[in-house]
């Protein structure tokens, strides 16, 4: 597969990804570029025993599980107030919540629902995450009704 | 509970301006550049060093056998803390980040704990080698000096040792400990979240 085609058609995706899990956007766009340098190096080893779904998702994941390293050097208190969030305040208040409230969740649960919203199937999502399916529906279950309960409770 | 929200649609709605390949791979460069600087620096400056004392050697022929004792722990203590540094950067270089979330951060989760060994083992083994070379090279060249400078070069030294063990080293290691016990720790707590 040519990178040029990968990056066209998955950044987007592995952009979401991102930003579901820090739901800062400007730091989603570095893991996301991030992602594709090491999808440009390794793409020569990729040898099609998963789907290039599968692989492109599993680096993008685990780039993000990896930047807690970041995170902690950066603090979100030692950020001057929140100027990083007011810019996006233009945006529709469900996405932004949506993104929020999912940035909020523990950090495996992140990346499953960042995926099943994504619309990748769950079997893929367990060859992703490393979990059975079975445990993986019962995540996405779990998750989705959480994140209801989250926007009801902010009257939706 | 109803779930009547669409969140795949809200979802979907969230984009972002992708970065022309340029700017991509002008990143792939820097990126490139940043992690390796660092240990080409570091292996350049040891190996130099080590070279520098092995000429010393050759010029000045000691005679005493402490000074060549000292000369040979000096020099092996850098090529060991090399050996370990370069061993520890090719550890997190090789780390495969296209195998399933739970094996990676099961790998990282031992990696960082190497890294920690390193920091502290490998740390006081390179200082105890460093500062005893150190000690047994001056003898040969002290003991031809007059008393009074003999103790006032083994005191500044010691005094520059002492400074290094008991100020320098805990320090770097108390914040190089920190550092990496959170991260170990998070890493345990996210490694805990798969199992359940």
């Amino acid at each position: 597969m040519v990178f040029e085609d990968i990056y066209e058609f998955y950044w987007q995706k592995i952009f979401r990804l991102c930003m579901g899990y820090v739901n800062d956007s400007e730091l989603a766009q570095d893991l996301a570029q991030e992602t594709f340098i090491i999808v440009w190096q390794q793409l020569p080893k990729f040898r099609n025993e998963s789907s290039i779904g599968t692989w492109i998702f599993r680096i993008a994941s685990n780039n993000c599980l990896k930047q807690i390293e970041r995170e902690k050097r950066f603090t979100k208190a030692d950020l001057p107030v929140n100027l990083e969030e007011k810019k996006q305040e233009s945006q529709e208040p469900q996405i932004q919540l949506l993104y929020q409230f999912i940035s909020e969740l523990p950090e495996t649960d992140r990346i499953i629902i960042s995926l099943e919203l994504e619309e990748v199937k769950q079997a893929e999502i367990a060859g992703i995450v490393g979990l059975s399916e079975s445990n993986i529906r019962v995540k996405i279950h779990r998750i989705k009704e959480k994140l209801t309960k989250r926007f009801k409770e902010y009257g939706y | 509970m109803a779930t009547n929200i669409d969140f795949k649609n809200i979802w979907k709605q969230q984009s972002s301006q992708k970065p022309n390949m340029e700017e991509l791979l002008g990143r792939l460069k820097k990126f490139k550049r940043e992690n390796l600087r660092k240990l080409i620096v570091t292996n350049i400056l040891l190996i130099i060093t080590s070279i520098g004392i092995g000429l010393v050697w050759y010029y000045y022929q000691p005679q005493l056998i402490t000074t060549k004792t000292g000369i040979i722990l000096v020099i092996l203590a850098m090529l060991i803390f090399l050996f370990a540094y370069n061993k520890l950067f090719m550890l997190f270089y090789k780390l495969d980040n296209t195998q399933t979330n739970t094996e990676y951060l099961k790998n990282l989760y031992v990696v960082q704990n190497k890294q920690k060994f390193m920091q502290t083992t490998m740390m006081n083994v390179y200082f105890i080698m460093l500062f005893a070379g150190i000690c047994l090279y001056m003898y040969e060249y002290t003991s031809r000096m007059e008393l009074l400078y003999a103790v006032l070069a083994y005191a500044a030294t010691f005094v520059w040792i002492g400074f290094n063990w008991f100020y320098l080293r805990p320090k770097t290691i108390k914040k190089q400990e920190t550092k990496l016990n959170g991260l170990i720790d998070k890493f345990e707590e996210i490694n805990q979240q798969l199992k359940e």
